[in-house]
């Protein structure tokens, strides 16, 4: 059967991808979609423990999770789309604003 | 069986999670994604809980995803900055690696972990994660439907016209 030991690969395997991701990629929209990405892999983590230990608290946390990356691609969307509008790139170079 | 499936699954969530990261042309990533997406959502049903991978299809693979291939398609396109540098690739594989390890160290399973199983006929039924919602967590739905609502005037207030 699966065990909590294969989910929490995954899940670490998932992450660790995001982050690279999220550090190595000009693209903003691929920045949003990495940490989106490490987002979803805590969800497996939970669900794995939820599984593990028989109750539904872990389900509880995923569905609040849920809801948080639905409004925060919301807002972030619609801060990718200023940003565009703004400096006409997508690159997160651009965003040098408050560089010292 | 179960476990075939779920490795099929793992291997398939992996390797679009990868063309997720590394595909240069943003629109095969964002589909990876959505790909990822509906993967995890099937390792949610086989975890019995599969009104979240109802939702994780619907939420991730239809809105979000649907939100982002959208602004792609309208106005991401564009050939990227030169790849990163040499310091950059070396710190950030460094600190992935770095991670890893120390996830190995650190998560200490407890004893007979993946043996158990649910127990009762009633785990993973939407009726007893309904009965939670409005019992135990009913403060933090009620947040969570504010915080919808705010992020949604948050997301009109930041698309106004006003970037001149």
């Amino acid at each position: 059967m699966i065990t909590v030991g294969h989910l929490l690969l995954l899940a670490a395997f998932l992450f660790v991808v995001g982050i690279i991701g999220a550090l190595t990629r000009r693209s903003a929209i691929i920045v949003f979609l990495s940490i989106e990405l490490m987002l979803n892999s805590v969800n497996l983590a939970l669900l794995a423990f939820n599984r593990f230990y028989g109750h539904m608290d872990g389900a509880a946390f995923v569905f609040f999770v849920l809801a948080v990356s639905a409004a925060e691609a919301a807002v972030g969307v619609a801060i990718v789309v200023a940003f565009i509008r703004k400096n006409g790139t997508t690159s997160i170079d651009a965003a040098n604003l408050m560089r010292w | 069986m179960l476990v075939t499936a779920f490795y099929i699954l793992a291997g398939l969530c992996f390797l679009l999670a990868l063309s997720l990261v590394f595909h240069r042309n943003p629109m095969v990533a964002a589909v990876s994604m959505a790909g990822a997406m509906i993967c995890l959502g099937v390792i949610y049903t086989l975890l019995h809980v599969p009104f979240l991978g109802v939702f994780q299809v619907i939420v991730y693979a239809g809105a979000v995803m649907v939100i982002v291939l959208y602004i792609l398609m309208s106005v991401g396109q564009e050939e990227l900055s030169p790849p990163p540098g040499t310091p950059q690739l070396v710190f950030t594989w460094g600190a992935a690696l770095l991670l890893l390890w120390h996830l190995r160290q650190t998560v200490v399973l407890p004893a007979g972990a993946g043996t158990s199983q649910p127990a009762d006929e009633a785990y993973g039924t939407i009726q007893q994660f309904g009965e939670l919602l409005v019992t135990r967590y009913a403060v933090p739905f009620e947040v969570a439907s504010l915080l919808l609502v705010g992020a949604m005037v948050g997301a009109v207030v930041l698309s106004r016209r006003r970037w001149e």
